[in-house]
């Protein structure tokens, strides 16, 4: 009878340290997880904010004067453009 | 000798002290227990629920989970306005400690990156009392950094957002902009608020001492992130034609334009430009002047733009036809005792004749023979006087008056766009008529893929016929042949309307318009231009504003990859180029 009283102690000891470790692994792993989602949004922010950034960097203005500042290009008009026809039928825009 | 103690015989152990005293002990030690057990029951059982919330108030808090505002992108996915971080800075007064010298050189470098007067700075942090005081708001996220690398005790900053407008002031009008709370305030950043602005999220956490998250409690509401929209905007035909709208206007010391780009099969916005504009991102000083949408919340008197939809409805119904012949000798004709003028005296002309020299003689000739109730319905069915479908902020509907209140005159003056109003907008739309074989068209600023399906106001054969005299209009001897533009055939009507200013016509001020379509056979888009006081001299609509039309199809037209549909001689020069080896 103690002997069985004994193994229940000892077994209720040990689920009850297991209980404790869980529950310290769980709210670390939690943490982690916390950590690692605040991350990904402030990395998908910092893309959004590049990307605006390239954008930015490629406007219509910036392009033209560029072009035409740097590179000596000259817009094109049809009298410059050769056409040619495209063998796989039209196109569609 | 035994050396322990005999606790019954020892004298000095001998109690004299009554039994009721040692009872007294226990039974108040036995209550001491007792009132332990009470507490713990109130505690574990009766108070259990304020006690876990009392917890709780002091470790648990609801975390906002912000939704990103969505984004605003052009036709081929081009970003018009995206949300960045951004630093706001703020401070308590009280815990700044400016009688330090080295505190104060840290503030005087924060003043410097603040780009702030240290004055003003001064000032902000002197009320003592208050708690909160903003410094700046939205900075740079960069900017931030440094602020924060400064590290100045009472100074910190929170992380807002902020929108960026990439494309500036050549879409200003059309995106619009918002407020410092993201919230939006003109345009289509006002118009779609709510499908951009998302609806932020919220999630229960217990924190511990050091403000790490450790365990989620109860439900986590994710964001629900803002819709990104697709508008028919295409950033290069936006810019090009705000470029060549703003030199023109420039050059012609005009007061102000709009230029629109309709595409003529689906009846997308391509671009949709104003001058006098400004930058999105640097709001201070704006006037309304700039910030008016003119294309779409501003009505003026078409002019002569009007009187394609006067022969159309002639032609409709039969009462003339192209080759008709009009007298319009001497340039002169009298209703109910108000004369209308031509500038000129063209003498006899064809119907065709009427458009391409715009006569008012001949168009108010032609308009008298139709009862007012029919040019009405043409009218409204082309959209005049309608409120446009396009859910834009302020988008007005201009003015038509009930053909029941119409005297002679007004019919006669309407027939060649008095007396009725009109944005620009509506004028490039009404339009899709001619270039949509007599089917008026929906327009959109949303991206669509669909040829939209218009409601006839003409047959293919009137628009046709109107088509050509269009292009006549714009060729050799017409009003308007400044709109001619390279390899492409082009139809259009100038037009030049005084400025009404208070109840009368002012003297030297007018508008020029012009509305127009390439290519012509089949046109694949609508331009339509309106130059507001041009006072550099020249004033008319084939002078000022077929420019910009000639400049901007041209632009659009290669950008789409629309093949010329005239013969261009080629200056394609083969330079034998040595090269170098």
């Amino acid at each position: 009878m103690v002997r069985l009283n004994i193994m229940l102690l000892v077994a209720v000891l040990a689920s009850a340290l297991y209980l404790v470790h869980t529950q310290y692994e769980s709210r670390r792993l939690f943490t982690e997880l916390d950590r690692a989602t605040v991350e990904a949004r402030r990395l998908e922010t910092e893309h959004q904010r590049l990307e605006v950034e390239k954008r930015a960097q490629a406007t219509p203005l910036r392009v033209e004067k560029l072009a035409q500042g740097k590179l000596n290009m000259r817009t094109a008009t049809p009298a410059i453009t050769q056409y040619v026809a495209d063998p796989q039928g039209e196109r569609k825009p | 000798m035994s050396r322990s103690v005999l606790y019954t015989s020892s004298p000095l152990l001998a109690s004299k002290t009554p039994v009721w005293r040692s009872k007294f002990i226990v039974a108040m030690i036995a209550l001491g227990f007792l009132g332990l057990v009470g507490r713990a029951a109130y505690v574990q059982v009766f108070g259990n629920a304020f006690f876990q919330r009392q917890g709780e108030v002091r470790f648990a808090r609801t975390l906002e989970l912000p939704a990103n505002r969505g984004k605003i992108v052009d036709r081929n996915g081009l970003i018009l306005a995206s949300s960045v971080p951004a630093a706001s800075i703020w401070a308590i007064p009280e815990d700044v400690e400016q009688d330090k010298p080295e505190v104060r050189a840290k503030l005087r470098q924060l003043a410097k990156l603040l780009d702030m007067p240290q004055a003003e700075l001064q000032r902000r942090l002197a009320d003592e009392d208050k708690t909160f005081v903003w410094i700046k708001r939205q900075l740079d996220w960069g900017l931030g950094q440094q602020i924060a690398a400064l590290d100045i005790k009472g100074i910190y900053q929170r992380k807002e957002y902020k929108r960026q407008y990439p494309e500036g002031e050549a879409a200003a009008h059309v995106v619009g902009f918002t407020n410092v709370e993201d919230h939006g305030q003109e345009g289509m950043e006002l118009a779609f608020d709510k499908d951009l602005a998302g609806k932020p999220g919220s999630r229960r956490v217990i924190k511990d001492r050091l403000g790490r998250v450790v365990e989620g409690v109860g439900e986590t509401v994710p964001p629900v992130d803002g819709k990104d929209m697709q508008l028919s905007i295409d950033s290069k035909v936006q810019f090009f034609a705000y470029q060549k709208l703003r030199d023109q206007v420039l050059a012609h010391k005009a007061k102000a334009g709009s230029v629109v780009v309709l595409d003529a099969h689906t009846g997308e916005l391509l671009a949709l430009a104003n001058y006098p504009s400004y930058v999105p991102d640097k709001r201070q000083n704006l006037t309304g002047e700039q910030l008016r949408n003119r294309a779409l919340t501003d009505v003026f008197e078409p002019g002569s733009t009007m009187k394609p939809f006067t022969i159309g409805l002639a032609l409709e119904s039969g009462r003339v036809r192209p080759d008709t012949i009009i007298d319009t000798r001497p340039g002169r004709v009298t209703i109910t005792g108000s004369t209308i003028s031509d500038t000129h005296d063209y003498g006899v002309l064809t119907v065709e004749g009427v458009i391409q020299k715009s006569s008012n003689v001949g168009t108010t000739k032609i308009a008298m023979q139709m009862p007012a109730r029919e040019m009405w319905e043409t009218f409204s069915a082309a959209g005049f006087g309608q409120k446009p479908q396009i859910g834009f902020p302020g988008a007005i509907s201009g003015r038509l008056r009930p053909y029941k209140t119409w005297r002679p005159v007004e019919q006669a003056t309407m027939s060649y766009g008095y007396g009725l109003s009109a944005s620009l907008f509506q004028m490039a739309r009404s339009y899709t008529v001619f270039a949509n074989g007599g089917r008026v068209i929906p327009a959109t600023l949303l991206k669509t893929h669909e040829t939209a399906v218009g409601v006839p106001v003409f047959s293919e054969r009137t628009a046709d016929q109107v088509r050509k005299m269009l292009q006549m209009a714009a060729g050799p001897g017409g009003t308007g042949q400044k709109a001619q533009t390279l390899g492409y055939s082009v139809g259009g009507k100038s037009g030049t309307a005084r400025k009404q200013v208070g109840k009368s016509y002012a003297s030297g001020k007018y508008r020029a318009w012009f509305t127009g379509m390439a290519p012509i056979d089949k046109p694949r888009i609508i331009v339509a231009v309106m130059i507001d006081e041009p006072s550099n001299g020249v004033f008319y609509g084939g002078a000022v504003a077929a420019p910009v039309f000639s400049e901007v199809v041209q632009q659009t037209l290669r950008m789409m990859g629309v093949q010329p549909d005239m013969a261009v001689k080629p200056q394609i020069v083969a330079d034998t180029v040595e090269e170098s080896l």
